[in-house]
């Protein structure tokens, strides 16, 4: 029977003009959202080099001044700008501190909407001050980006049940499944290879359509292979799971109006309601403390402690006597209270700052524990990460820029506490920021939803084995 | 070739046919009569499996119908009162799709001379179904089970619809199947094809086989009168 379901239905496809449909479908969609994010990619890689210009401009800039300073040659700057200043090097040559796309970046948007992708960390910035997110249109948010991920998780499913939510009920209307029945074959697995065959089709014109794009759009598949071969794999059992349902429903209902809409109400389900209801339930059981109050406190504790100024210098000085043996001037300026006092205010900080993160943290933990619900969420999730798009790898950023924030602070404090200048042959040592991607462990998506999809085509045979005999045969 | 015995279908407290003895051997053909609920479909639905008795049995070629379906159909061919096939499809496609998921493999010069033989023009052999009329696609339909080397041949008001020229083409090939010895049950309501081509007659009311003849044993207007009288047709009533 396979062979000749088979030859036929390719034929009854292509006569029915389905495969060319889906291909000019396919390629439209998948062409349209690999260029969208082929765009933002390379507008994110422009941002981030003009980003790195700008810095080689400030630092010949600098070295410039720092050669007449050494010269002895007057400079026409701001005193406070001069960078023979330390805490003038730290504030105004800031390093570039950037995530660079990866090599499927332009699959996902992910949080690359919400987030920036280079921040330039300042000597006198405290951490929680850095701004990670991004100016985006609220417009844009609302409705989400056209990216593959959003082809791939929202419509692909759809074409899917257009393509298959009538196999059984078409040949029940039209009449053609009782002369169908009397042959010797069972029907469930002749529904079973119907959809089989048009779930092998599709998945044809799937890769097919994607490495047609990816090419046409210089996007090389090849040139990641693993992850392109992790891509794909994805997308089919992504498929076969929305198959399986189809295969499901098929058995189970009757109509094929029925069936389009047990379909439709899954895909709503999937697809749109138990993400938002996951994401507002998550909101409301660990509701994120108030930020104007975060930044109120903030500013109390930074004016406390610019009263106490005096007495957190010599706190810290007896905390770092390195500094106090070493300078002969003993001079001390705003800077040498300001960065004293900057480690209090840390301190002092931490409990609300980790209220934050201990709030986002059991956020993301309750969608992680019920994403397994929803195979479009964790599809989503895995194409995220192939990008480097998902939350965790903004999340790996912001930790090493925190990091690295720590490290240019701390890169000046010697300079600033032994009153010594800032000088040419200072320059190479400065630090700089060197963004290593998140590595994600092997994504539990495609067994997961292997194992779905094989449960649901199980539920079908059980399912339809309970509908008395004779019951497929009718139309409800 | 194909029997019953005391079969029965209840649907609740309808009783939809009722301890229905049946026999139609090799080379026969019998035609059930019967006005629309008498029980005829209910009949073919539980030789062909489709639905299961509440009690008796029924066999194909001696095997049990609900213990073997699958085998039962291998002996078995079927033409309902619409015969649906797929309308993208030419009918030598349709042929070799149908018997081929019977587990027959034909050449195409094979399937060309069953459908020949099932009496469709030459012409039409390339023709998408879609544009064939409901005689050419009764005439594939005698091809698959010519195919199928079918023993049994289970039709459904095979003539309703179809012109008396078209009709009559159809009652010859039953002849030539039955010249194959093949057994057929056909209901119908058409008196006088029944006549024409059956060699056995019986005819139903309430699910009850009530009368059953053979057909040299019987003018068509004795038929008529024997028909009307069964079922208590009521002209005035209409």
């Amino acid at each position: 029977m396979l062979s000749y379901n088979f030859k036929y239905e390719l034929k009854i496809l292509l006569r029915s003009r389905w495969i060319q449909l889906l291909s000019i479908v396919l390629l439209l969609l998948f062409g349209f959202s690999a260029l969208n994010g082929k765009q933002k990619v390379e507008k994110r890689k422009k941002d981030i080099t003009a980003a790195h210009d700008e810095v080689k401009e400030n630092d010949a800039m600098m070295l410039k001044l720092l050669d007449s300073v050494e010269r002895g040659m007057e400079v026409s700057a701001s005193r406070w700008t001069i960078p023979t200043s330390p805490m003038a090097v730290g504030n105004y040559h800031p390093r570039v501190a950037a995530m660079e796309p990866q090599p499927m970046a332009f699959m996902a948007t992910g949080q690359a909407d919400l987030f920036t992708h280079y921040v330039k960390p300042k000597v006198t910035g405290d951490d929680v001050a850095l701004n990670f997110t991004e100016m985006t249109s609220p417009v844009q948010l609302l409705f989400g980006s056209f990216d593959l991920a959003f082809v791939i998780v929202y419509l692909l499913p759809l074409l899917i049940i257009a393509f298959s939510y009538n196999v059984l009920s078409s040949e029940k209307e039209s009449g053609s499944l009782r002369l169908l029945a009397a042959q010797p074959i069972g029907i469930r697995t002749w529904v079973l290879q119907k959809l089989g065959l048009r779930f092998f089709w599709l998945s044809i014109l799937v890769v097919g359509s994607l490495i047609v794009v990816f090419l046409v759009l210089d996007l090389n598949p090849f040139a990641q292979f693993n992850l392109f071969l992790g891509l794909l794999g994805l997308i089919l059992v992504y498929m076969l799971f929305w198959f399986a349902l189809a295969f499901l429903v098929n058995l189970w209902t009757g109509s094929s109006s029925k069936n389009a809409v047990a379909l439709i109400g899954v895909w709503v389900l999937f697809v749109l309601l138990v993400p938002s209801v996951l994401n507002q339930l998550g909101n409301t059981l660990y509701p994120m403390p108030s930020r104007t109050l975060m930044i109120n406190e903030m500013r109390s504790l930074k004016a406390e402690a610019t009263k106490k100024q005096d007495e957190i210098l010599d706190n810290f000085l007896r905390d770092h006597p390195e500094y106090a043996i070493n300078d002969t001037t003993q001079f001390r300026g705003f800077y040498h209270r300001y960065m004293a006092s900057q480690k209090i205010i840390k301190e002092e900080l931490s409990p609300l700052v980790n209220s934050y993160e201990e709030q986002l943290q059991k956020q993301q933990e309750w969608i992680g524990l019920f994403k397994w619900i929803s195979p479009a969420i964790i599809t989503q999730e895995s194409l995220n990460q192939m990008a480097g798009t998902s939350t965790g790898d903004y999340e790996n950023f912001r930790n090493q820029v925190v990091d690295f924030a720590g490290t240019w602070r701390e890169h000046f404090m010697p300079f600033l506490y032994n009153n010594t200048v800032f000088s040419q042959a200072d320059y190479p040592n400065l630090p700089s920021f060197q963004f290593k991607p998140k590595t994600h462990s092997s994504s539990q998506a495609i067994p997961i939803l292997f194992l779905v999809s094989l449960g649901l085509f199980g539920l079908g045979f059980v399912v339809s084995k309970g509908i008395k005999k004779g019951g497929i045969l009718e139309t409800n | 070739m194909i029997i019953t015995n005391n079969l029965t279908k209840l649907y609740g407290e309808q009783t939809a046919l009722d301890h229905l003895n049946l026999s139609v051997k090799e080379g026969e053909i019998y035609c059930l009569l019967g006005a629309n609920g008498a029980g005829k479909t209910t009949t073919i639905n539980l030789l062909l499996g489709f639905i299961e008795p509440t009690s008796g049995s029924a066999f194909i070629n001696q095997l049990n119908v609900q213990e073997s379906q699958r085998d039962t159909k291998r002996f078995l061919a079927y033409i309902p009162e619409n015969l649906m096939l797929y309308p993208s499809l030419t009918a030598v496609e349709n042929l070799d799709y149908f018997s081929g998921i019977a587990g027959k493999t034909l050449s195409t010069s094979a399937l060309k001379e069953l459908l020949q033989e099932a009496g469709l023009q030459p012409e039409a052999f390339d023709k998408r179904i879609s544009t064939f009329s409901k005689g050419m696609r009764q005439k594939v339909g005698i091809a698959i089970a010519l195919a199928k080397d079918a023993k049994a041949l289970l039709l459904d008001e095979p003539t309703s619809g179809l012109d008396p020229q078209a009709s009559n083409e159809f009652g010859s090939l039953l002849q030539k199947l039955r010249t194959k010895g093949v057994a057929t049950l056909m209901a119908t309501h058409d008196l006088f094809r029944a006549k024409e081509v059956a060699t056995h007659i019986g005819i139903m009311k309430d699910g009850q086989l009530k009368q059953q003849f053979t057909a040299d044993d019987i003018s068509l207007s004795e038929l008529e009168k024997a028909y009307l009288d069964t079922v208590e047709y009521k002209e005035l009533a209409l």
